[in-house]
């Protein structure tokens, strides 16, 4: 499919979980949407159940240079090609708390987002209702306000029920995992038959991901997708106050323009900023969207904390979803909880998930100490008695934290990004808060061996954050760059703070916001 | 790309040309590596082995060697995901040759042709990263990617699944039997 060469409502740069959602969202309004995608294209018959060929759905593009004490993981966390990190990610979506968006007027640290839970509940329950979650709101007593869930929670198996017993031993409740995965038929997706693939990417549609939800919207609707197609600027108008398209290289390596009336910039958190940095002109000296010089800034990476066991029951530990079973906030809305020990924010388990044998996330991997008979040993007990789960530690967004532009250059001349990221003393506590925490209750499911694995990045935040004006971030609320008004922006790169929960009902949450202001939309009726 | 081809079975080069097979069949039918030396291939073999028991015979070198071969996007190695950049053969090359280099210092013999014993203590050094002097990669991070290269094809694959008793449960099948 050949680029138009005519002018195009919307020119969308990126494919994945926000860039998606946009197409859909945008081309059923009636834009003649244009997405360009700098991987290749990625099919259902390509996501191979394995943990090897799941390593050909992460990032194979320009590389990052990653710098600083506590590195982002850039590859394993971000996607490549079409659907992006939407592809393998585990479909948890809890929603982010009241206090997430006032971190520096509650507690005087970090920063405050633009708005607050209340803004955004509406768009959490509209798309819980057009993505198709399932859990069970009741259950989850932290949860904010919101409407129920459209689907029943996932069933809890054994690894789960032997995990909640440990909870409730030390008077901790678990709620089922809120998850992107259809418990039932779900707008003809199918049930999920729990397997424990989702890394390698869900062929079956069950999960909720932007092959299985939002590109087939789109692209009936009219947009037009390409794939391998690199973005490499972009282009705005001579007083630089407006967008008026992007340079892209097509995949015969030629350079064309496609001129838009709104470009939305949805690539991912790094590259978002990479491309803004890179886009600087006469205009926009310090690169688009940088007059307060945020740009790059608060990059942020939630602080994984894996706690591992062996159980004399049979757990089974293969089965189930790669996200878990089971949800605990127990602490999530007291930030300050941990503060005699140093620590600073919030965190939630992710209880009982789905391992396989081998793969960075596996079980082999979990002791790398072992090795020969005593591995061999460990894995035949591991496959059956194997219990886990993870905590989500929130990162404090600092200034120091940034993507910026280094001397090399990628195959069309564009600067290739560096990420520093060092933790702040306060979320390295809580990191530690948690695992002892997930130690003992461990320890209270009478598991016969209890660890833990070093910390480890998860999810990539930050680096183009919202805020009240360019005086103190990139674009507001609504994505859209302060500076340029109709250059908007898509992705977790957006947030100003992590919290402790997964990212991407976030990320959903804010383009059907954006959309809805894109389009002129009455906001849903519970607003 | 290799999915591309619909048979998903590894190139390897044997006689005159190329065959597809599985990393094990390609051991089995004595394939020679393409990237890496008879020597290197050898060592890794024997430290996958001292790591997981099983891997040479489940052709982790050959794997490797494959791997190291195929463009980036097509590359199923963890160390991608590791911190280190792209292309990868100068890690493993240099890690080999070192491990090697101790080999012979402590012992007068190739990482290959140690004892059980001395293998043994050279691998805890590794992987406490006391061989001062060493001049390869991070030793740490060497142990840790030889290790799981091993690990998955010895216990990533259907076969290795099936070997601890672990149901496969694919919706798509991988197109050979190592992935």
């Amino acid at each position: 499919m050949t680029l138009p060469k005519d002018k195009v409502d919307v020119v969308i740069v990126g494919s994945g979980s926000a860039g998606s959602h946009f197409a859909a969202r945008l081309s059923k309004a009636g834009r003649r949407v244009v997405a360009l995608e700098a991987g290749p294209d990625i099919r259902t018959e390509q996501m191979v159940s394995s943990m090897l060929w799941a390593r050909r759905l992460k990032w194979k593009g320009a590389p990052v240079l990653e710098t600083g004490p506590q590195p982002i993981g850039y590859v394993f966390n971000a996607g490549w090609g079409v659907g992006g990190a939407s592809i393998h990610h585990y479909a948890v979506w809890p929603r982010m708390h009241e206090n997430d968006f006032r971190v520096r007027s509650l507690y005087g640290r970090g920063l405050d987002w633009p708005i607050g839970y209340s803004d955004l509940q509406p768009y959490y329950d509209r798309v819980q209702k057009e993505c198709g979650l399932s859990g069970d709101s009741k259950a989850e007593v932290w949860r904010p306000a919101g409407e129920p869930y459209p689907m029943g929670p996932v069933a809890s198996a054994n690894q789960g029920r032997v995990v909640r017993k440990g909870f409730e031993s030390l008077g901790m409740k678990v709620a089922p995992l809120p998850m992107a995965i259809a418990t039932k038929t779900y707008k003809g997706r199918p049930s999920c038959i729990w397997d424990g693939w989702c890394d390698a990417g869900c062929p079956t549609g069950a999960l909720a991901n932007a092959l299985s939800v939002h590109w087939p919207e789109a692209l009936a609707a009219g947009a037009t997708l390409h794939p391998n197609h690199q973005v490499v600027r972009v282009l705005t108008e001579s007083k630089g106050t407006r967008a008026s398209g992007v340079e892209v290289v097509t995949p015969d390596g030629t350079r064309t323009l496609v001129m838009a009336d709104v470009v939305v910039l949805a690539a991912n958190t790094v590259q978002n900023a990479r491309i803004l940095l890179a886009s600087a002109s006469p205009e926009h000296p310090h690169g688009v969207g940088n007059a307060s010089g945020t740009l790059g800034q608060f990059v942020t990476t939630h602080l994984a904390a894996p706690i591992f066991g062996l159980h004399p029951d049979k757990t089974n530990p293969w089965f189930g979803a790669f996200g878990g079973q089971f949800l605990n906030q127990e602490h999530y809305d007291e930030k300050e909880n941990f503060s005699e020990q140093g620590a600073f924010g919030s965190y939630q388990w992710m209880i009982a998930q789905a391992m396989k044998p081998n793969g960075l996330l596996g079980m082999a991997p979990s002791r790398p100490d072992l090795r020969g008979s005593a591995l061999k040993r460990f894995m035949e007990r591991s496959t059956e008695h194997m219990i886990t789960m993870t905590g989500v530690v929130e990162d404090l967004p600092l200034a120091q934290n940034r993507v910026t532009l280094n001397g090399k250059k990628d195959d069309w001349g564009v600067p290739l990004a560096t990420v520093e990221h060092a933790s702040s003393p306060e979320s390295l506590a809580l990191w530690q808060a948690a695992v002892d925490e997930g130690l003992k209750v461990f320890r209270a499911t009478g598991a016969d061996e209890v660890w833990n694995a070093p910390r480890a990045p998860m999810h990539i935040m930050g680096g183009t954050i919202m805020g009240t004006g360019p005086n103190n971030s990139v674009a507001d609320a609504y994505g859209a760059v302060h500076e340029v008004p109709n250059l908007i922006l898509g992705g977790a790169g957006l947030f100003p703070t992590s919290g402790g929960v997964n990212p991407t009902f976030t990320i959903q949450a804010l383009v059907s916001m954006a959309c809805d202001r894109m389009t002129g939309e009455a906001p849903p009726p519970s607003a | 790309m290799l999915y591309a081809s619909g048979i998903g079975l590894l190139s390897f080069a044997l006689g005159d040309g190329h065959v597809l097979l599985s990393p094990r069949a390609a051991r089995a039918a004595g394939v020679k590596p393409r990237v890496l030396s008879a020597r290197e291939e050898e060592t890794l073999a024997a430290l996958g082995e001292r790591l997981v028991p099983g891997s040479r015979e489940s052709g982790v070198s050959l794997y490797v060697d494959q791997q190291l071969a195929v463009s980036l996007e097509d590359c199923m190695l963890m160390i991608q995901y590791l911190g280190v950049d792209p292309p990868f053969t100068p890690f493993y090359r240099t890690g080999l040759s070192a491990i090697n280099a101790w080999a012979e210092s402590r012992h007068g013999e190739k990482f290959s042709e140690l004892s059980d014993t001395q293998a043994e203590s050279l691998i805890d050094d590794l992987s406490n990263e006391k061989l001062e002097g060493w001049e390869g990669p991070p030793q740490g991070l060497f142990y840790f990617v030889v290790r799981n290269d091993a690990c998955d094809v010895q216990y990533g694959t259907q076969e290795g699944f099936a070997r601890l008793n672990v149901p496969y449960a694919a919706h798509i099948v991988p197109p050979s039997e190592w992935g």
